[in-house]
């Protein structure tokens, strides 16, 4: 039984490499079938992931396996590139070290941002999609079963992807949502239209925001935005208006100074009769005054306060990090210890039939001498004898176990086979 | 009482959320909250069934049957706010309460006639939920201050502590305020009225300036006055203010109980002399027994 991993992550390629080499669900289905087709032999999983390319095989016997070389090979080929140009931004893992691999990534250990939680949708979407093209079989089957209850297992015993990372998830998940109850009745304005207020909005939108009122200077962009996010544009003009009625606002605007001063927001703070308003300045420098912070019922936070806010997860995670290892280096030695001990199936098999048709034999013989044995004595030697065979074959076999711990015991093997003369 | 233990043991879970992880803690919490809500229950319906009156007949009784309907409120809010802390604030108001009745409530039986007793069961019941309304109010008034606090000062939350949003702690706020309001008036009016029937009758009745009553009518002027502020100043809805307004509520209830217990009041002293009446006929009962070479068993008399 042998596992192997090629492929590039992160850690080995640049975004560029990654991008060349990765595989759309359509690419990814064709690439299992041409796999499935070059190596009959291997079983195989495709994992395509904005941070990795990892094409994982597993075969019974090393002659049906594909070498790295061949697996380079193969996905330059896919991809019309020249096996020079990526063999360098290409790693490998084999055996055990496949398994510990792909529970790591699991984990979310090895992503960009550790903890992230995607990663667990993708393994699963690449597995599915294996068996989708018949391109799985007994060892991938295995190997990423035991990597989803790995992940769900660091999930539930640590607080590794607890602690949100990115900045708009920090405003939301932490900060805006334990402001309000509910989002769908919330009036949410947009100032400026910058890359962070798109992703900040698509956070909002997972809560539950609908009503989305999109400013911006520049009126044809408002309207861009806020079509996207099926809300309304309104003209700079009405600033004040709206951020009377908002509850929320996220403002990116790339003003030079503030574009709400404290003189500005007393007009709007009267009028709002201290209502919650959270708002999300993101803009550098900031888009309102810091002193609107000390008005009642608003909840201001600039980028700054939510870098800190980042920076200290950052830090909780890492903490979690020795626990997580730990739960990753006792599932990778309980998944090879089984895998190891299943190895020895068939001679273990073999070693009883073989025992078993002795004592078949001999059973037989004896009841053919005392034929006057009635049913009750009879049934008790049938138990004796078997008493006697498992007794027997107990010390082997726990032998067995023991050495599977430290890998499939081919000696162990060899010596059983010599031993109790057992054919193949 | 064993339930009280297992609502200490609930409380204790509670705090274990500022400590560590664990992902047995919430069936625990659960199992301890049920168990004790379950023992509390039966120990109140046996009392009602040896006493032969309803639960609230007795300002021992008045205590239990609080906190009662507190420990109910409490599970039902920790299931509906599964990841808050909120048992942190609620349970020591449900142990205080249960030590209440234990330490410094009477057994004694409030004295009635049969027609006072319906009065009297409704002036109870009515009392009672306005005195939970208000604790609830009280804990959703310290938690959200707790909450804009950390929000304010842009801080993540802590292991363990995280409670429930501003918007649902304000509705919490104001509807206690509300609800504690309506609650104390009809209370406040069946008083009156039961007064008014033993005064009738001709039983023991209270004079119109006794503490419990100037206290409860204070108490009850403040929720009205802080309930109409809510409704005429529109700020005084929102935030900080609602939470401020429970929390004096609060402070408001305890002066009142305070009072009621160490001012002197014609219904602790009726209740008093009741209690030594009881007591010097249990010590008679005592005497006889011991004059016959017995021993009478302590408490056999309530």
């Amino acid at each position: 039984m042998k596992f192997q991993m090629s492929g590039c992550s992160h850690h080995t390629a640049a975004v560029d490499v990654r991008g060349r080499l990765a595989f759309d669900p359509q690419q990814a289905r064709q690439a299992l079938s041409d796999l499935r087709a070059k190596f009959p032999g291997a079983e195989a999983v495709v994992l395509s992931t904005c941070n990795r390319v990892e094409i994982y095989t597993a075969a019974d016997t090393p002659a049906g396996m594909p070498s790295h070389q061949q697996v380079a090979e193969f996905l330059a080929d896919f991809h019309g590139l020249r096996i020079a140009d990526i063999f360098e931004d290409l790693f490998e893992r084999t055996g055990e070290d496949v398994v510990r691999h792909l529970f790591h990534v699991a984990a979310s250990l090895d992503s960009m941002v550790v903890g992230e939680p995607h990663i667990v949708a993708q393994i699963k979407q690449a597995y599915e999609l294996s068996c989708e093209r018949a391109s799985n079989g007994p060892l991938t089957n295995q190997v990423f079963q035991a990597a989803l209850r790995v992940a769900k297992r660091v999930a539930n015993e640590t607080a590794l992807n607890e602690k949100r990372v990115s900045i708009p998830s920090i405003a939301v998940a932490d900060f805006a949502a334990q402001i309000f109850e509910r989002f769908d009745d919330k009036r949410v304005l947009v100032i400026g239209a910058g890359e962070m207020a798109d992703e900040t909005l698509r956070y909002l939108r997972e809560e539950g925001a609908r009503q989305v009122v999109v400013l911006n200077r520049n009126f044809a962009r408002a309207e861009q935005l806020a079509a996207q996010w099926e809300g309304k544009a309104a003209p700079w003009s009405q600033l004040q208006q709206c951020l009377t009625e908002a509850d929320l606002v996220v403002s990116t605007t790339a003003a030079g100074e503030p574009i709400v001063t404290m003189a500005q927001f007393a007009a709007i703070e009267a009028a709002r009769f201290q209502r919650p308003l959270f708002i999300l300045d993101l803009a550098v420098p900031r888009d309102f005054d810091p002193a609107i912070s000390e008005c009642l019922g608003v909840y201001l936070y600039s980028l700054d306060d939510l870098r800190a806010a980042c920076d200290r997860n950052r830090q909780e995670r890492e903490k979690q990090w020795p626990a997580a290892l730990r739960i990753v280096d006792q599932e990778t030695d309980r998944f090879m210890a089984d895998l190891n001990h299943r190895a020895t199936g068939p001679i273990i098999k073999r070693l009883k039939q073989g025992w078993g048709q002795v004592k078949e034999d001999e059973l037989r013989r004896l009841h053919n001498k005392l034929p006057d044995l009635n049913p009750t004595d009879r049934a008790e030697i049938d138990q004796a004898f078997d008493r006697l065979i498992n007794k027997l074959l107990h010390p082997p076999l726990e032998s067995l176990r023991d050495e599977s711990a430290h890998g499939i015991p081919h000696a162990l093997l060899e010596a059983f086979k010599r031993l109790f003369q057992l054919k193949d | 009482m064993c339930f009280a233990a297992s609502y200490t043991v609930a409380l204790g879970l509670e705090v274990s959320r500022l400590l560590f992880r664990s992902r047995l803690r919430w069936a625990l919490l659960l199992g301890s909250v049920g168990a004790g809500l379950l023992a509390h229950t039966l120990f109140l319906m046996h009392r009602a069934a040896n006493g032969g009156s309803t639960p609230l007949s007795s300002e021992f009784d008045w205590y239990l049957v609080a906190a009662w309907v507190l420990a109910g409120t409490y599970l039902y809010l920790t299931i509906y706010h599964s990841g808050a802390a909120i048992g942190v604030f609620l349970l020591p108001l449900v142990l205080a309460l249960v030590a209440m009745a234990e330490f410094f409530a009477s057994q004694t039986p409030f004295p009635q006639s049969k027609a006072s007793q319906t009065w009297g069961a409704i002036h109870g019941v009515f009392l009672m939920l306005a005195t939970v309304a208000v604790l609830v109010g009280f804990v959703a008034g310290v938690m959200y201050l707790m909450q804009a606090r950390r929000l304010k000062h842009k801080q993540l939350p802590a292991q363990g502590m995280r409670l429930p949003n501003l918007e649902w702690l304000q509705q919490l706020n104001t509807r206690a305020i509300v609800i504690s309001a309506i609650m104390l008036l009809a209370g406040f009016l069946s008083g009156v009225i039961l007064n008014l029937v033993n005064q009738r009758r001709e039983i023991d009745h209270f004079p119109w300036t006794d503490p419990v009553v100037w206290t409860s009518a204070l108490l009850l002027l403040w929720l009205v006055a802080a309930a109409t502020f809510g409704v005429i100043y529109k700020p005084a809805r929102q935030g900080r203010k609602v939470a401020y307004l429970t929390v004096a509520t609060f402070l408001f209830l305890v002066l009142a109980i305070g009072l009621r217990m160490f001012l002197p009041s014609k219904h602790s002293a009726e209740r008093d002399v009741t209690a030594r009446n009881q007591q010097t006929q249990l010590q008679s009962v005592e005497l006889q027994l011991a004059c016959h070479g017995a021993s009478a068993r302590p408490g056999g008399l309530t």
